[in-house]
């Protein structure tokens, strides 16, 4: 049942994908394949919903041997738990809306079905990657699904800034691979396997705990912030998150499925998935590149004038904050913030999109000629950047502004989506889940009296309302205030309704209510961490497994004082009490705080960008040198530039003059010697020994041969007279014998 | 008669027909040279098939085998069916080369 089930699963995309190839194949394309495509990914979804309500959890693993070398077989197989479904449904609802959105969105495209075809494969991808229960699979999963965004991001790869950003994207992330797979090879070289539960002992997770106290913990720390560099580069943290903002080159949908739902998800994933062997070392370093990265990207949004790009920090921002909870062992509180974040910010890129959408129309009909005009222009090689001039007219926030009269469902859901990831209370559900990660942290902090979680949750504090302020920011430029740009006002309308179906959905999907219809509380169990414990001077115990926010109790709503109720009735015990104790404070001052950041930054974000009170450019200009950093975004694409893909290009340099002097020498040299003394030898030896031999042989030969011919008279009666001679001297042989 | 009378007689034919290849110009003198020996060969055959082998004795009545007659008639068909090849060879060397003299024909000679 339950493979059949991951079987449908994940072979719907792929066979979708499969029948695109094949047409492909005869040159041809399949007539429907944007509805094939969707109704392969619906099928999924169904499917995934069947599973989250039949098998969770399912302890069971499904396993087959694929590869054996030697004593070692690697194995391949389906492992499911509450992650899994969780992301499964994830993966496949937004991947559904996105496919349904883009119906609409990329109708008339030249390679309409293509971008279909790549969906499915994506979405086959990134659910392989989901269900896996090895590192191998995962890994698979993972190359897989940096190669559907490449593709993805540069679909419209006419444009050298979509060519270069797909590019970036690729090499960027591999980055981060090598060191995921440097990662497995030391768990592999510790453990044998690489499977994360095989049902009997030998899984990591299991062997993992048998490390203890056995003075490996640098050892594994070091192979768990290895592992975590792939989800550096794939989840786009500080430092290379550089190629996510350039990759909303690609189209509007692909940001909202790859950039915002799933495969940056697939970093957060990961880390998630490898939450038991991550020891306080490797936690800390996540926990501070994730604080690091909100607050980092938070910042850069707020002078981004592409509506995409403050999408693009804003997912940075958010993503951050998942690791940060994850670093802070706040893995439920990670997990649910990735689920709420997945469904909002699809609907911001999607908002995003329609918008774009409705001006790109206008924007083909009347400026075809300038825009091929400006692509010439984009002859630039280097990393791409963004600069004021070179935003899309479409895409730029300052054409916009009014819009909420022309599209109001768009605005509506965008409304939503911006409240929920601002954070405003109790109704939408990404307050539940930032004040999950924010208490979780502020808890940790005070259950350990750790001065490092402290500062983080004072970075994941500012980045909230840094969050506020920008996505305000973008809400008031795009829909509030008087038309900016009349010409491009005029033009704009609603989207069709195919894209605005997929807006509603996932509009209704932040709100927490609805969730309450497929999710349970008791879903997301989290796992034991073997090697963490709090430090000696913490005056509770080290009770892990219930320090945590529940899950299905932010989710739903419910009261604290109910779940402390709840908790409190199972556990008993004086620390655990203290511990719960703490942890409740904490999640009281959490809210309170995070209530206050969001409103203050809602506040700052009005009155700067919709009554005008005060003026943002004149704050710009008095903090010019903050300005700069924020506006060129820290200077990293300009490091990277200046810096690795010079030294890059120097060593290459380097290289090429190494092999025309010293290698071609060696090479030259060797021939020179070889042609003066071999040749000369070897050309004597044949010209004199070889040559006189075959000539001495024909020689002979045609000296004996003039000679014998003469016995050939050609006169039958001399032969016979030989003959006749032969037989008689023959008999007379004989006869003397 | 006895055997050795036969023998003579082939031995004189083989020996004129040996001598009549040998010296002759003529193709077909030479052929009908080769006809003598084959003729003596005939002979040889009819002549040992009737005093060295021995007869049978067959459901009480003495049976001369006759194994060397048959041979002889076989070769008698040989030489029939030789002299038609031999003399449409001749006709062929006679066209190419205007003579039927076998010292003539010696484009193979080296």
């Amino acid at each position: 049942m339950v493979v059949t089930l991951i079987g449908i699963i994940l072979l719907c995309p792929l066979a979708a994908f499969a029948i695109f190839a094949l047409f492909g194949l005869a040159k041809r394309s399949f007539p429907r394949q944007d509805l094939l495509s969707t109704a392969a990914m619906l099928v999924a979804l169904v499917c995934s919903f069947i599973l989250l309500r039949e098998v969770v959890p399912d302890p069971e693993p499904h396993t087959v041997d694929w590869i054996s070398i030697g004593k070692i077989t690697f194995s391949m197989g389906f492992y499911l738990d509450s992650v899994t479904v969780i992301m499964l449904i994830v993966v496949t609802l937004v991947s559904s809306l996105v496919h349904i959105f883009s119906i609409g969105y990329m109708h008339g495209d030249p390679r309409y079905p293509r971008f279909f075809a790549y969906l499915s494969l994506f979405s086959f991808s990134m659910l392989f990657l989901v269900v896996s229960d090895n590192l191998l699979g995962i890994y698979i999963g993972w190359e897989l699904v940096g190669l559907c965004s490449y593709l993805l991001i540069g679909f419209w790869f006419e444009k050298d800034s979509a060519a270069n950003a797909c590019k970036k994207a690729f090499l960027t992330t591999r980055v981060g691979d090598i060191g995921m797979f440097i990662g497995m090879m030391m768990l592999f070289a510790k453990f044998k396997t690489l499977s994360l539960y095989d049902g009997s002992e030998n899984g990591i997770f299991t062997l993992v705990e048998g490390l203890s106290g056995t003075g490996d913990m640098i050892w594994l720390s070091i192979a768990g912030v290895l592992i975590f560099c792939g989800a550096v580069g794939k989840s786009a943290q500080v430092p290379l998150h550089t190629w996510l903002p350039d990759a909303m080159e690609g189209p509007t949908p692909v940001s909202a499925l790859i950039h915002a739902a799933t495969m940056v998800a697939a970093g957060v994933y990961l880390t998630a998935r490898m939450f038991p062997i991550l020891t306080p070392g490797s936690s800390l370093v996540i926990a501070y590149v994730g604080g690091i990265t909100a607050l980092v990207a938070a910042t850069i949004a707020i002078v981004r004038f592409d509506i995409k790009r403050v999408l693009a920090y804003s997912t940075v921002s958010q993503l951050g904050y998942m690791m940060l909870a994850i670093g802070a062992g706040s893995y439920v509180a990670g997990l649910f913030h990735l689920t709420t974040h997945a469904f909002f910010k699809a609907l911001l890129f999607l908002g995003s999109g329609s918008v774009i959408h409705a001006f790109h129309a206008m924007h083909a009909h009347h400026n075809d000629e300038h825009t091929n005009g400006e692509e010439h222009e984009h002859d630039d090689h280097s990393l791409v950047h963004e600069h004021g001039s070179e935003i899309p007219p479409d895409q730029d926030m300052r054409n916009m502004g009014g819009l909420r009269r022309k599209m109001p469902l768009t605005f509506i859901t965008m409304l939503i989506a911006t409240l929920s990831i601002s954070g405003v209370p109790f109704i939408f559900s990404g307050f539940w889940s930032k004040d999950a990660i924010l208490g979780g942290v502020l808890g940790r902090a005070m259950e350990w009296n750790s001065v490092h979680h402290y500062l983080l949750f004072g970075m994941a504090l500012c980045a909230a309302g840094i969050t506020a302020f920008y996505m305000f920011r973008l809400i008031f430029m795009t829909f509030f205030g008087e038309p900016r740009n009349q010409e491009m006002h005029d033009m704009a309308h609603e989207s069709l309704w195919v894209m605005v179906v997929p807006l509603l959905v996932l509009a209704i999907l932040s709100l927490p209510v609805v969730n309450k219809l497929w999710f349970n509380k008791d879903y997301i169990i989290r796992p034991d961490q073997p090697h963490v414990h709090a430090p000696q001077h913490a005056y509770v115990s080290p009770d892990t497994k219930t320090g945590d926010v529940d899950f299905g109790i932010v989710f739903f709503g419910i009261s604290e004082a109910e779940a402390a109720e709840d908790e409190g009735g199972q556990d008993i015990g004086h620390a655990d009490d203290a511990h719960h104790a703490a942890h409740e404070l904490a999640h009281n001052i959490a809210m309170v705080l995070s209530i206050i950041v969001a409103g203050l930054g809602i506040l700052l974000s009005w009155l700067f960008y919709h009554r005008r009170r005060f003026s943002a450019e004149s704050v710009a200009t008095k903090f010019s040198p903050v300005y700069n950093l924020f506006w060129n975004k820290y200077y990293f694409d300009e490091f990277y530039d200046g810096v690795l893909v010079a030294l890059t290009v120097w060593k290459s340099r380097l290289f090429a003059k190494f092999d025309l002097s010293v290698v071609d020498g060696i090479v030259n040299g060797v021939a020179t010697i070889v042609r003066q003394i071999f040749a000369a030898f070897i050309g004597f030896f044949d010209n004199r020994v070889v040559d006189g031999i075959v000539n001495r042989v024909a020689e002979v030969t045609w000296a004996a041969g003039g000679r014998i011919r003469r016995i050939q008279t050609g006169a039958i009666q001399t032969y016979l007279f030989v003959v006749l001679g032969g037989i008689v001297l023959i008999i007379l042989i004989f006869r003397a014998l | 008669m006895s055997l050795q009378h036969y023998l003579v007689i082939s031995a004189i034919l083989f020996s004129l027909g040996i001598f009549a290849v040998l010296t002759r110009k003529n193709a077909i003198s030479i052929l009908m040279g080769i006809e003598l020996i084959l003729n003596s060969c005939n002979l040889n055959f009819v002549a040992f098939s009737r005093f060295v082998t021995p007869s049978e004795n067959i459901v009480g009545s003495e049976v001369f085998r006759l194994d060397g007659q048959i041979i002889a008639i076989f070769g008698i068909v040989l030489a029939a069916a030789e002299a038609a090849v031999f003399l449409a060879i001749i006709l062929a060397i006679y066209r190419e080369f205007g003579s039927i003299r076998p010292d003539k024909v010696d484009t193979l000679k080296g």
